[in-house]
């Protein structure tokens, strides 16, 4: 089984995403391989307070972003419920997704590393 | 195939910007940066780009900034901007809109819909710029065509007046120079460059209503009579009297500016001029300035009666108020705008 196939089955509409590319599966590949660094270097803390909020806000806005872009619909989803929460005032709620969403952000993460050998 | 058209992308996520370059790649050429900052200083040459694709979000000078500055430049108006974003704020989006983006896609798109959307509205704005293209150059000929005309007027006037054919010619570009000198320099009198323009075409008539006056008087090598003066001094409302017969032949705005100023290029700052005897800021500034110059020009110049006068003897006379009194802001800036005229046309 290789990188796409495994993440399909942890939620990424793979087919969706290499549609946008014109069906480019070497330059998707580089594009996961690139959003795991990404996430690695993202901000992302369950432990934030009130002050946080703006700083995570526009992390919580680029993964949403990017998540979408590259069909994981997994993180997308999750994201863009966070940033939804944020925006209401709700920073609590926002924590508790957050923390919902990290186990499965951390496996998506760990297969796209396990193919890309990082 | 080579690429004719180019589009700039603009997001501080590069997976994201890679992507956008994905779907236009086949026919476009794709200029990409991660910062707003980059984005203004390249809409701000002359590369000539068809489509902007601008994320709102991004740290420091974010889309909206960019919004701004293609704004203050005017090149919101030529190029559309698509503004691609993960859903932000309402009042976000509202802005874009309301800062002249085209339209907002949000963040994940539909590449053929998005690729649709962009291909349509950038014919669509090729079409309006092309036509705005062939507009222009309409205005430009019929401009040129009614300055032909207006010069081709006051040509008969000279004719009969016996002055060479300049005087018209350099009071009509001293008071082009003069009129954007007060307009660089006081608030209060700050105009369109293609006003001033229309200004200058004016100018050349402001002796036309000397058509009807006698040739003994006109010609005459002495001092007038008071009587012929009285008749002299008709020719500013005559002036208006042809130039109302024959309104269509002029741009709307030459025809108005060439009224006012052939009724009032007499006036004085101090009321002692005619035929209205207005007063101070009652004379247009146009009206002011063509009649600074006139008097200038007709100082300096040689007539069947007298020798011309050296510039700094003109100048010390207008100063001194010989001629009747200006506008001391005027008088102020009249200089200046001399030496550009001199050193761009002498």
């Amino acid at each position: 089984m290789g990188m796409l196939d495994e993440l399909k089955e942890l939620g990424v509409d793979v087919d969706k995403a290499l549609k946008l590319l014109n069906g480019k599966t070497a330059l998707y590949e580089k594009l996961l391989v690139k959003f795991a660094d990404m996430m690695k270097k993202a901000d992302i803390r369950t432990d934030f307070d009130s002050s946080d909020c703006t700083a995570m806000m526009e992390t919580t806005h680029m993964i949403k972003g990017s998540a979408g872009n590259l069909s994981i619909t997994p993180l997308f989803k999750a994201y863009s419920d966070i940033m939804q929460l944020f925006r209401e005032g709700k920073p609590e709620e926002a924590r508790e997704g957050l923390i919902e969403i990290l186990p499965v952000q951390e496996t998506i993460i760990a297969c796209i590393d396990k193919y890309s050998g990082a | 195939m080579s690429k004719e058209k180019t589009i700039l992308i603009v997001d501080d996520v590069d997976i994201n910007r890679i992507i956008l370059g994905e779907v236009f790649d086949d026919e476009y050429n794709i200029i990409d940066t991660g910062s707003g900052a980059e984005a203004i200083e390249i809409l701000a040459g002359d590369t000539d780009i068809s489509a902007v694709l601008l994320d709102i979000l991004m740290p420091e000078v974010n889309g909206l900034d960019v919004l701004r500055a293609m704004n203050k430049t005017g090149r919101i108006e030529k190029t559309p901007v698509f503004m691609i974003t993960a859903a932000d704020s309402e009042d976000m989006l509202m802005e874009s809109y309301n800062l002249g983006a085209i339209d907002v896609i949000i963040k994940p798109f539909m590449a053929q819909f998005l690729r649709c959307r962009v291909d349509s509205v950038i014919e669509l704005y090729e079409h309006r710029n092309k036509l705005e293209k062939i507009v222009e150059k309409q205005v430009a000929r019929m401009n040129e065509m009614m300055r032909s005309l207006v010069e081709t007027l006051a040509a008969v006037i000279e004719f009969r007046d016996c002055e060479s054919g300049e005087h018209v010619r350099r009071v009509s570009l001293l008071s082009e120079a003069l009129m954007r000198e007060v307009s660089n320099v006081y608030e209060e009198y700050r105009m369109p460059e293609a006003e001033i323009e229309k200004i200058a075409t004016s100018a050349i008539l402001h002796d036309i209503g000397k058509i009807s006056t006698p040739d003994q008087i006109l010609n005459k090598p002495g001092r007038l009579t008071a009587e012929e003066f009285d008749i002299m001094k008709q020719h500013t409302t005559k002036g208006c009297d042809i130039l109302q017969k024959i309104p269509d032949v002029m741009d709307a705005g030459v025809y108005r500016y060439g009224y006012d100023i052939c009724r009032h290029h007499h006036e004085r700052w101090d009321g002692r001029g005619y035929p209205d005897g207005l007063k101070g800021d009652d004379i247009s500034i146009w009206a002011q300035v063509v009649s600074m110059v006139d008097v200038y020009d007709a100082l300096t110049s040689e007539r069947v009666y007298k020798k011309g006068f050296p510039k700094e003897k003109a100048l010390s006379m207008i100063k001194n108020g010989d001629c009747g009194a200006f506008n001391p802001k005027l008088l102020d800036v009249f200089e200046d705008a001399l030496e550009k005229y001199e050193k761009k046309h002498n």
